[in-house]
Formats: structure tokens, C-alpha cells, sequence
């Protein structure tokens, strides 16, 4: 008789501790839903760099401006650091950040200390290089 | 929103714990299989202690952080709980501490929550942190204590408190490497000037770790540091020459250090050596097939069994009582709890936020998953503990704190997440850990499910000595329905009373340390229930009881009036004698002299062990004698009086009447052996196969009879059989008898071998005496007064029936 009801009360028991599972990776799994919808929402604005001759496209969060190879955008100087900038999308906007570098980076002429928004139209001074930043409006 | 999720696994961690406690308090009852019984209550003072405190973290979680994480408070309750009860249903004593020190986790949890800037306290004085840690790690060197008595000295403290450092030692190491890391933002570094100072730190704390013994922690920190190195850097180099860096210290290890080496040959070869230096990961093993699929349900398994259940083995004391489902559960929640830690970290605002909380889920995803797999024999065992769940308050203090921390990074009113620069690392040891999870999972398959049946059936499985205390074993009866044997129910439960000790070394004993021997072993299936009741009454009992259904009586061929007559006859003699109804093949008495008492075995153990009289022997049975010219009427018989009979003849003489011949020149035959070839004389020449068991009461059809093993035989005609049995006959006797004397060595041996007439209307029976160093007339005589009294037909009437 006890075990009928101990037993009765040890499936329940692992109802209960399924259940937890359960719940957790349902609401787990819409998370992810939502996420991927928001996502599809949100939109990088594609950034056009011009260093003289050609322009290029980039169509992600994070580019790195330098003379070494890793680089996203490689310009070939003497006055540009191997690892010179960084350019981030965040927050809604494009940022500009200078990585230590000898030289220094400036938008628009001016040195920059910290990360700084960049618009449409900006030109920045990496050393000596001067690249012309176009952002294109998001297009749905 | 969340706070609703929140509150929603909350109520259903409680619905499970109460339901846990509730099936532990009545476990008493379903194990003695009644109500009247001491219920178990204690832990419900834990429980309550763990609902104040949870309800006390969510009200200020809510209060205080806003938006967080929903899951972590929930699995951290669900986790440290469980533990908790899982701890009371080991230990009571050790239940309560965990209780206290769980209260002394709840309480710096809300500290953490109320201060949050102690993280950036944590990420600015980082190696003052580290620091104090690796010295009070270095002083369990000079002061350090194991409270259970020996074992590596790990703890600090005195007075019933002990605190191990190294615990919190792998929380500050993570805190240290994260915020180290967090101050490189350039993504392609030059790798050596930033790997400098945090490869000295973590030699500093492994090398300080291997010196203290505690060689599981010092690995886990090297995997620790790999994994987050990585993480930070992308570089899959590190991980490699780490991994390789550990083999080889496993390697090094394996041919030098005496408990490395120990560790890893145990894990490979634990067979054998079951009850010494593998005991405890057989022990486990036994535990997690025990659990099966369903589990034994709490407080219905034995998980006390497994050496340090409530702190490395917690695991296998889960598995048993929990089963399979318990198991994968559990596997879930932890990889619910390390992508939770992952997704956290995903949407972190600082990189130090970041690496954290990569870190402090790699710190508890990894020590559970190398611990479990420990558990499972999927890895070499190491010392570490389950985190939240095993014994232990710094364990446990470590792991809340490192849930806390987790709980404050998640909630940040800024929500734009930090870009990441890459994104492959956290993918890769997500994988990762997802296929050692499926690893677990399927190892907890294997030895619940596919090896169960061999790991529960093995003889040094404590849990078949428990049962019968538990569930009444089967009785032996002799051939009228006397008990020969029996279990009784007493105080401690079933207790094993063997009604006539003269026939020990047939009947043998079971006993939950000499184990078993003789017929208690060979009938144990029946004995036991498990075999002979339908398959659905055993996986009844199975689910419900987790033990085999009350056992089966079997019938023997004995007859204990006539088997108490002969061991009186015996008496003081060393030797044997066996009583057959030469028709049938049944055995009506078996003795052996001397014999032991199985009701006293724990205070005659030694002593029969040693003695030269070998009462453990059946000497009808098991005693190989020397023949000298006991074949000698039936050889002359087939091969003709007068002639030297060739060796080939002999031996094949010899194969036809015994089965076998000469094993390394002589031969050598036991008395029931003999018994089936006198009878030739009593049955016209054929050779009945032996019968001992008659039959087995089975709940369905009542008394079943069972079978004799091997056929007839014919071995003389029933012409010869006659003759034979008239030339045995002494001129003035009823009865046919022939006495052979041997020597062994320098012991004599007196064979006496009688029978019934032929034509004898009574029931007809044949007996066989061996006696050591007596002189053949003693057989003679013993043999004759057996005989007269049977063919008295005193009781010899009763038995035709």
C-alpha cells in the first residue's frame, strides 16, 4: 500500500522536475524567437571607406583600419601603425576608436581621445592617410 | 515579465523538493512494508530553512536588480536544494550543516546583490584577491586539516568549522584571468607578453595545488585557464598545447606519482581489483545501475554504499535514487546553467563583464561535467566536488557567489551588448560541452541500462545481503516439508536460521560477508525470487521496492528423520555417507563429518579456516578419494574375471561407469558420485541420474516440479546387474555389500558400498561409507546397522509414497 502511494508520488515528483525543464527550455526557445526577429529587424548601415583610388564596401559590425595584414582595411604607410583603428557599429551608431597607435587618428582634423560617432560625410586622418567615410541610410 | 519565469521555476523547484521530502519520509515505511515504522523528518527542517532563504534572494532580486536573469535564481534553488536533500537522506548531521552553510551562501549572495560594486572592487585589485588566496592555500601546507580524520590535509580551521581555500582559490583565479585579460583590447597581440604573467600566476596556484596532493583541482585549473585563454583570444594553439600539456603531466604523472598512477589504472582496468583500490568507482557503478531507469526513489536506494557519498560521489547516490531520468535531468540542468552563463556573457557591457561570467561558467560546467564523468568511469577520477550539490560548505559558498556574480552581470540598464569581435571560441566550447554532455548522458544509459543486469548480479554487490534482510528469502525443505532452513523476521530484519547445522557443507549459507556456498548458492535464483515468479510481479517489485519479490521454498530429496539417523551413525568419524533410492536417484542423506555451524559463522570463521579437519569440505561431495579396488566388481564384471587388463581397457572402463578416467595418473572419485553406479545393482544395470531438488513452490502453480539434470545411463545389462548383485551377497545376509580399501599417501581410506536385494518388495535403497584412517570392519558395521535399520522398515515404509 505505502509503495502504490510512494510511487504515485515519485512519478509526480519527476513530473515536477521535467516540468522545470520543461518550462525553461520553452521559454528558452521563444527567447531565441524573439531574437532572431529582432534581429532580422536590426540593420548594420553599410559603411563605404575611400583611402585615395578605391572605395570599399562593408557590410559588418567592426572594421580594423592598420598597416599589417589582419587588417579589414589595409593602407600602406610609413605613418600608419600596424593595428591603427577601430570602427564599430553600436548603440545605433558608427564609432570611431584610435588602438594606441603612434600617430594618432583625427576625424574631421581633430585628435580623437575616445571613441567618437562618425556620420556621413567625415573624413579621418589615419597618420598621414586620409579615408573618406560614407554611410549609407538602411534601406528596408 | 522575467520576474513572472522567475517566480514560475521557483514553484516548481518547490513542488519538487516538497514532493522529494515527502517520498523520503515515508521510504521507512515502503522498505519495511508496513506503517509502523520510524518516519524521516529531519529534513524538512532543511527545507524550510532553503524556502525562507530563496523567497527572502527572489524578493530581493526583484527589488534590487530589476531586470535580470530569470533562470539563474531557480537553478540555483533547484540545485543547492536537491543537494540538500539529497545530503539529509546520507547523513542527518552532515544535512544540517549543509542547511547552515547554505544560509551562510544565501546571506553573502544578498551582500553581493546589495554591493554591487564589489565587482569592480574584483576586477581593480585583482591580484591582491589572488594573492590571499594562493597564501591561504599555501598555509593548509603548514596548518592544513582533513576533518574526516586522514587524506590529503585541504582545510583550514578548527572546532567542527573547516574551510577549504582551494575552492575559492579557482573562483579568485577566474576572476584575476578575466580581469587580466580584459585590460588587452587589441585582437592581435603578440601572444607571449600577455600569456607571462598569467602563465606564473597559474603555475604558481597548480604547482602549490600538486604539492598539497589535490591533483584533481590543479587540473581543473589548468583546463580552467586553457578554456578562458582561448575564449579571450581565439587562439586554438593554446588549447592544444594545453590539452597536451595535461596528457603529458598525466603521462609523467602515471609513471611517477604513486596516486596518479593509482588513479588512471583504476580507470582502466577497474575490474580488477573490485574491493580494494577500485572499490569505490565499482561501488558507483553498482549504485548508478541499481538506480535503472526510474530510480530507487528517494531514501529506497542504498547509496551509502559508494565512500564519500555526499561529496565526490553525490553523483552515483542521484543516479541510484533518481535513475536514469534523474541523471539526464540533472545533465540538463547543467547545461542549462553553462549557456545560460554563455548567453550572459554574449550580452555583457564590458569585456571584463564579459570574461567573467565566460569564466565562472566554464568553472561550473567544467567541474561538474569532470566530476560526474568521474563518477561514470568516463574520465580518471578526480578529487573535486559537484558544485552547489555536494557536501561542503566552501563548495557551496563558492558556487552561490559564483551564481551571483553571474545574476549581477546579467542586469545592466544599458542593454547594447559589447561587439564581439569573435565569435568562434564560445561556439567551440559550447560544443564542446555539449558533446561531453552527450557523452555523460550516454554513459549513464550504459550502466544503468545495457550492463545493469551484470553489475547488480556481481557477488561483492552489498546490496543482494541487504535485500534479504529486507524480503524473505525462500526456505529449504527436506523431501516431508520440513525446514532445513529458514529467514526469519527480526528486529533488523530478515535474519537466516539454519535448523540442522549437520548439513552445512551441502546446504552451505548465505551471509552478508562470508557470502554464499553450497545449494543456498546454487538455488539462489529461486531462493531469492528471481526466478520462478512471473516477470511482471519482478519488475513490480522491482519499480515499487526496488528489491525481487519474497523468495521460493524449494523441496529437497532429504529425508531428515533418515539424515539425523545417519549423522548419528557418523558420529565423530571424518568421512562421508550417502543414501540413494536406486531407482529414482534421489538423495534421501548426505553427511559429512566434521561439519560447521552456519549459525555462528562470524565467531567460527577463522578457526574452520584453518583447521586441518576442513569442515567447510563435503566430503561427499567435493572429496576426491582414491578408489583402490572400489571399481573392481563391475570391471571384472565387463571385461572378465581372470585376465591383466590392458591400460586402455581400464580407462575406458573407467570413462563408461564414471564419465571420466585418471587425471594426472590416479584417479580419483567423490562418494555421490558412487552412489548412481551402486544403484546399477538396484536397477537392472542402468545408472539413475542424481536428484537433490524435487520441486519449487512457485506463487502460480503452486509446488513445480523440477526436473533431474542428465539421463540414464546403462552400464551393465540387466542380466549382469543381477549376477553381480548375488556374487555381493555374503552366504547368511539379505543384502549385497562390497568394502574396498585404499591409501591416499599415508592416509587409509575404507570404502563400504550395500544394498537392498534385487528382489526385495520394500523400498529399495543404497548407501555408500567412506571413512578417513579407519579400519574397513568400522565402515562394515556403520553400513550394516543403516541397512538393517531400513530394511526394519522402521520409516523406510513412508517413503514409497
Amino acid at each position: 500500500m505505502s509503495a502504490v502511494l510512494v510511487l504515485v508520488l515519485r512519478l509526480l515528483m519527476a513530473a515536477a522536475l521535467y516540468a522545470f525543464l520543461g518550462l525553461a527550455l520553452y521559454t528558452l526557445w521563444q527567447e531565441l524567437r524573439q531574437h532572431a526577429e529582432m534581429l532580422t529587424l536590426l540593420r548594420i548601415p553599410t559603411l563605404i571607406l575611400n583611402s585615395g583610388q578605391e572605395s570599399h564596401t562593408f557590410q559588418k559590425a567592426d572594421v580594423l583600419l592598420g598597416r599589417a595584414p589582419g587588417n579589414d582595411l589595409r593602407l600602406d604607410d610609413p605613418t600608419v601603425s600596424a593595428y591603427h583603428a577601430r570602427l564599430s557599429f553600436h548603440h545605433g551608431h558608427w564609432w570611431v576608436e584610435d588602438l594606441h597607435s603612434t600617430n594618432g587618428t583625427a576625424l574631421n582634423g581633430e585628435r580623437i581621445q575616445t571613441a567618437t560617432v562618425l556620420v556621413d560625410g567625415d573624413s579621418l586622418q589615419i597618420g598621414a592617410v586620409t579615408v573618406h567615410v560614407k554611410i549609407l541610410p538602411i534601406t528596408r | 515579465m522575467n520576474l513572472i519565469l522567475q517566480r514560475r521555476l521557483l514553484l516548481l523547484t518547490a513542488l519538487f523538493l516538497i514532493l522529494y521530502a515527502l517520498v523520503l519520509t515515508l521510504s521507512p515505511a515502503v522498505r519495511a512494508r508496513s506503517w509502523e515504522v520510524d518516519y524521516r523528518l529531519a529534513h524538512w527542517g532543511g527545507l524550510l530553512l532553503w524556502g525562507v532563504g530563496f523567497i527572502g534572494l527572489d524578493f530581493l532580486s526583484a527589488r534590487r536588480l530589476g531586470e535580470h536573469d530569470p533562470y539563474l535564481i531557480p537553478l540555483l534553488a533547484l540545485l543547492s536544494g536537491w543537494g540538500l536533500l539529497t545530503i539529509f537522506r546520507l547523513d542527518v548531521t552532515l544535512g544540517w550543516r549543509q542547511s547552515l552553510w547554505l544560509m551562510v551562501g544565501l546571506l553573502a549572495s544578498s551582500g553581493v546583490i546589495l554591493y554591487p560594486s564589489l565587482l569592480s572592487w574584483l576586477q581593480r585589485y585583482k591580484y591582491v584577491w589572488l594573492t590571499a588566496a594562493i597564501i591561504l592555500t599555501a598555509l593548509t601546507l603548514i596548518l592544513g586539516r582533513n576533518p574526516a580524520g586522514n587524506g590529503p590535509r585541504l582545510w583550514l580551521g578548527c572546532c567542527g568549522v573547516y574551510f577549504q581555500p582551494s575552492e575559492v582559490l579557482k573562483l579568485l583565479f577566474v576572476t584575476y584571468l578575466a580581469a587580466y585579460l580584459s585590460g588587452y583590447v587589441k585582437p592581435f597581440q603578440p601572444l607571449s607578453p600577455l600569456l607571462r604573467p598569467t602563465l606564473l600566476v597559474t603555475a604558481i596556484a597548480v604547482l602549490l595545488l600538486i604539492v598539497q596532493r589535490d591533483s584533481g583541482t590543479a587540473s581543473l585549473m589548468l583546463l580552467l585557464y586553457a578554456a578562458l585563454l582561448y575564449a579571450a583570444t581565439g587562439r586554438k594553439r593554446i588549447v592544444l598545447l594545453s590539452l597536451a600539456g595535461l596528457l603529458l603531466a598525466a603521462a609523467i604523472g602515471y609513471f611517477s606519482v604513486p596516486i596518479v598512477h593509482q588513479r588512471i589504472q583504476v580507470w582502466l582496468f577497474p575490474w580488477e581489483d573490485p574491493s580494494g583500490s577500485a572499490y569505490q568507482i565499482v561501488q558507483s557503478l553498482m549504485a548508478i545501475a541499481n538506480g535503472g531507469v526510474f530510480g530507487r526513489g528517494p531514501g529506497l536506494g542504498s547509496p551509502g554504499l559508494v565512500p564519500v557519498a555526499h561529496s565526490d560521489f553525490i553523483f552515483s547516490a542521484i543516479a541510484e535514487e533518481t535513475g536514469l531520468l534523474g541523471a539526464l535531468a540533472l545533465f540538463t540542468l547543467w547545461a542549462l546553467l553553462f549557456f545560460r552563463g554563455l548567453t550572459i556573457a554574449f550580452h555583457a557591457t564590458t569585456r571584463f563583464h564579459r570574461l567573467l561570467a565566460t569564466g565562472i561558467s566554464l568553472y561550473l560546467g567544467l567541474q561538474g561535467l569532470v566530476i560526474m564523468g568521474g563518477n561514470l568511469r568516463l574520465f580518471p577520477l578526480t578529487g573535486v566536488t559537484l558544485p552547489l550539490f555536494s557536501y561542503g560548505g566552501s563548495s557551496l559558498l563558492a558556487g552561490m557567489l559564483s551564481v551571483t556574480l553571474l545574476l549581477l552581470i546579467s542586469h545592466h540598464p544599458d542593454s547594447e551588448p559589447l561587439p564581439i569581435s569573435d565569435v568562434r571560441p564560445y561556439s567551440h566550447l559550447g560544443m564542446a560541452f555539449l558533446i561531453f554532455s552527450l557523452l555523460l548522458a550516454l554513459s549513464a544509459g550504459w550502466w544503468s541500462l545495457v550492463r545493469a543486469e551484470g553489475l547488480l548480479a556481481r557477488t561483492d554487490n552489498p546490496r543482494r545481503a541487504l535485500t534479504d534482510r529486507l524480503v524473505r528469502r525462500g526456505s529449504l525443505l527436506d523431501r516431508q516439508g520440513r525446514p532445513l532452513n529458514e529467514s526469519l523476521p527480526q528486529a533488523g530484519g530478515y535474519q537466516r536460521v539454519y535448523h540442522y547445522p549437520p548439513l552445512s557443507t551441502l546446504l552451505g549459507y548465505t551471509h552478508p560477508v562470508y557470502g554464499q556456498a553450497g545449494l543456498e548458492a546454487s538455488l539462489d535464483d529461486w531462493l531469492r525470487g528471481m526466478r520462478g515468479n512471473p516477470a511482471l510481479l519482478l519488475w513490480w517489485h522491482r519499480l515499487a521496492y526496488g528489491t525481487p519479490p519474497p523468495g521460493l521454498d524449494v523441496r529437497l530429496s532429504l529425508d531428515l528423520s533418515w539424515q539425523r539417523m545417519v549423522d548419528e551413525e557418523l558420529g565423530n568419524f571424518r568421512g562421508a555417507i550417502v543414501l540413494m533410492n536406486p531407482q529414482s536417484g534421489e538423495v534421501l542423506a548426505v553427511a559429512s563429518h566434521p561439519w560447521f555451524d552456519p549459525n555462528q559463522l562470524e565467531t567460527g570463521w577463522e578457526g574452520w579456516m584453518k583447521s586441518p579437519d576442513a569442515p567447510f569440505l563435503n566430503r561427499a561431495l567435493q572429496g576426491r578419494y582414491a578408489p583402490g579396488n572400489l571399481l573392481l566388481p563391475w570391471e571384472e564384471m565387463l571385461l572378465g574375471k581372470s585376465g591383466i587388463y590392458l591400460p586402455s581397457e581400464v580407462e575406458r572402463i573407467q570413462g563408461l561407469l564414471l564419465g571420466h578416467s585418471a587425471e594426472g595418473g590416479a584417479l580419483r572419485v567423490t562418494p555421490l558420485e558412487i552412489a548412481p553406479l551402486a544403484a546399477t545393482l538396484n536397477n537392472a544395470g542402468v545408472k539413475p541420474p542424481l536428484r537433490l531438488v524435487l520441486a519449487v513452490n512457485t506463487p502460480q502453480q503452486g509446488w513445480v516440479i523440477v526436473p533431474a539434470e542428465g539421463e540414464a545411463q546403462t552400464v551393465l545389462s540387466a542380466a549382469q546387474a543381477s549376477t553381480l548383485a548375488r556374487n555381493l551377497t555374503s552366504p547368511g545376509q539379505t543384502f549385497w555389500e562390497y568394502l574396498a580399501e585404499s591409501h591416499d599417501g599415508e592416509k587409509r581410506l575404507a570404502w563400504y558400498l550395500a544394498g537392498t536385494p534385487p528382489e526385495w518388495s520394500g523400498p529399495p535403497l543404497v548407501l555408500v561409507v567412506l571413512l578417513e584412517d579407519q579400519a574397513g570392519d568400522t565402515a562394515r558395521q556403520l553400513g550394516r546397522s543403516i541397512l538393517h535399520e531400513w530394511m526394519m522398515g522402521k520409516q523406510g515404509a513412508a517413503l514409497t509414497k
